[in-house]
């Protein structure tokens, strides 16, 4: 009988059979999930912002991507992160300080209205000051309320001056001990 | 519209009802009847039947699903439709093609709501061939829903609309045969002698009272579903598949009455299905015969309707569920679908069909 006629008949008819089988299985598998039955089948939703989850943000995973922060001490104003940043949300603006390491951060604004919390400029952060914290509620009123500041501020001339000076300084001592 | 017989019609039923109906001229009348049946049973039911079927797919998903409008979210229907009916257009453009079409497929839609029977005394059309009409605008719809697709000059809009098309027409063959079978049961093809030629138990309804005719009943559901594209048959009309296909570039009032329709389509489908096959609008215990005698006509009609309404209501949970535990067919698989298993099937229900009843009747 193989390759017959009747075997191909046979071969469409437990394929239709098989087909039906399986509906049914899925069918069959899904009615606990009505109730609810068993650990595996219960409701996996948060429940945000009401009512207002039992868990806190400390429960979040550890590499959560929450709002970020910048520890504006260890900041070197690389500007790494602004070159990086896909939606140009990150705004860096430095001049040169008293101190010939590093950089002053004027400013350091971060638009959370057009991040995308993708990660890439804590990945590029050299000095490690720029990273996620686990905060995540940032509504506010107004779009401009979401711009986070975490640079020192513009100095005014006579600072720019004095340091300038102070610069000199250290570098003629270098020069001539 | 002299051919109908006139203690059928809910028109004389209507006129019948008070001297101010009685005064109307019946075409009002009729006009009348047909926004209350749309108004007041079509409309509830797609609202009761998207919020059942967004639970269903929550419940089956581990999911908590609509929970915000109302009490457990059972607004949530109508605050989309609120939603949708004030969204601004996205191009200031008026696609007259797009309207036209619209128009052309919203009203085969909606010309069967003359058809569409549901009860003994709430029938308008009530010819003996007036099973073959919900198919006959089913197949005016997809040429309707296909324009509509070519209208917007969008590569989803063509492949949607020749998929919709190629659907409907495998869909339609075994559909159709699946009809006949009811049909040489019931010996005509008018609703009420379909209808009456099963009682209110399940054993005389016409999907159970032979094996044949179980294989036609399934093979009408699923050819409804293949013909019209509900899921999960509707790779036609998918998200995922095609961008949501036809419907890819409607959007705000015309994408809300394109869902409408799309669920019409589906609920006059099942409602066939069950007046055909399931026993139709026939109450338990005798009810309808006992309710007559004591001249309660209105308790009755709405009985019937609740009645009819409630096993349509269980016929499509289950074509939902079956919906949303199976993936989504191929648009290819679903012609195929269609084409090679349902259509043989069809014509072994009919062969079967006419000797179970003809038995008798042979020499």
């Amino acid at each position: 009988m193989r390759g017959s006629v009747f075997s191909a008949i046979r071969e469409y008819l437990q394929d239709v059979y098989r087909r039906f089988q399986s509906i049914w299985g899925s069918l069959i598998t899904a009615v606990p999930y009505l109730w609810g039955v068993g650990e595996q089948r219960k409701e996996v939703t948060e429940q945000y912002p009401d009512p207002v989850s039992s868990r806190t943000a400390d429960d979040l995973p550890a590499r959560s991507r929450g709002l970020l922060v910048n520890d504006i001490d260890r900041c070197t104003g690389c500007k790494e992160c602004e070159k990086i940043c896909p939606v140009q949300c990150i705004r860096v603006d430095t001049e040169a300080g008293a101190d010939q390491s590093k950089l002053w951060v004027a400013r350091f604004d971060i638009d959370y209205s057009k991040c995308v919390f993708c990660g890439l400029c804590v990945e590029v952060c050299h000095p490690q000051s720029l990273v996620h914290s686990k905060k995540f509620e940032g509504s506010v009123y107004e779009l401009k309320d979401l711009v986070a500041s975490f640079g020192r501020g513009f100095v005014t001339a006579e600072q720019r001056a004095k340091w300038a000076a102070m610069r000199q300084q250290a570098e003629n001592d270098e020069v001539f001990p | 519209m002299s051919a109908l017989p006139p203690e059928n019609s809910w028109i004389a039923f209507l006129a019948n009802s008070s001297d101010l109906a009685a005064a109307l001229p019946t075409w009002l009348l009729a006009a009348l009847g047909l926004v209350f049946i749309y108004g007041a049973i079509i409309l509830p039911s797609g609202a009761i039947m998207s919020y059942l079927d967004r639970k269903l797919s929550a419940d089956f998903q581990a999911r908590v699903g609509p929970n915000r409008a109302g009490p457990a979210g059972m607004l949530q229907p109508l605050a989309d439709l609120l939603k949708l009916l004030q969204k601004e257009a996205s191009s200031a453009e008026w696609n007259w093609r797009e309207a036209l079409w619209l128009g052309v497929h919203t009203m085969a839609l909606y010309s069967t709501v003359a058809v569409i029977p549901l009860s003994s005394s709430a029938l308008l059309v009530n010819t003996d061939m007036s099973a073959f009409l919900p198919l006959w605008a089913a197949l005016v719809l997809a040429l309707g829903t296909m324009l509509l697709g070519f209208s917007q000059g969008s590569v989803p809009g063509w492949f949607g609309g020749v998929r919709v098309a190629a659907q409907a027409l495998a869909g339609a063959f075994p559909a159709l045969i699946a009809v006949i079978c009811a049909g040489i049961h019931a010996g005509e093809f008018r609703w009420s002698t379909l209808a009456g030629a099963q009682t209110a138990s399940p054993l005389t309804w016409t999907a159970l009272c032979d094996p044949f005719q179980f294989i036609a009943f399934v093979v009408f559901v699923l050819g409804g579903l293949v013909m019209l594209a509900v899921p999960p048959m509707d790779a036609a009309l998918s998200t995922q598949d095609i961008h949501g296909g036809v419907s890819s570039h409607l959007f705000g009032r015309r994408l809300s009455l394109f869902r409408l329709g799309r669920f019409y389509g589906f609920f006059l489908w099942s409602v066939i299905a069950v007046v055909i096959f399931l026993g139709a609008w026939t109450l338990p215990f005798g009810l309808a015969e006992l309710l007559r005698e004591q001249g309660r006509l209105w308790l009755v009609l709405a009985l019937e309707v609740g009645w009819l309404l409630a096993k349509t209501f269980v016929l499509m949970l289950l074509v939902i569920s079956f919906a949303r535990v199976s993936p989504r067919g191929r648009v290819d698989q679903v012609t195929d679908f269609s084409w090679k298993v349902l259509s043989p099937f069809a014509l072994l229900a009919l062969i079967g069909t006419a000797l179970w009843s003809g038995w008798g009747y042979l020499p």
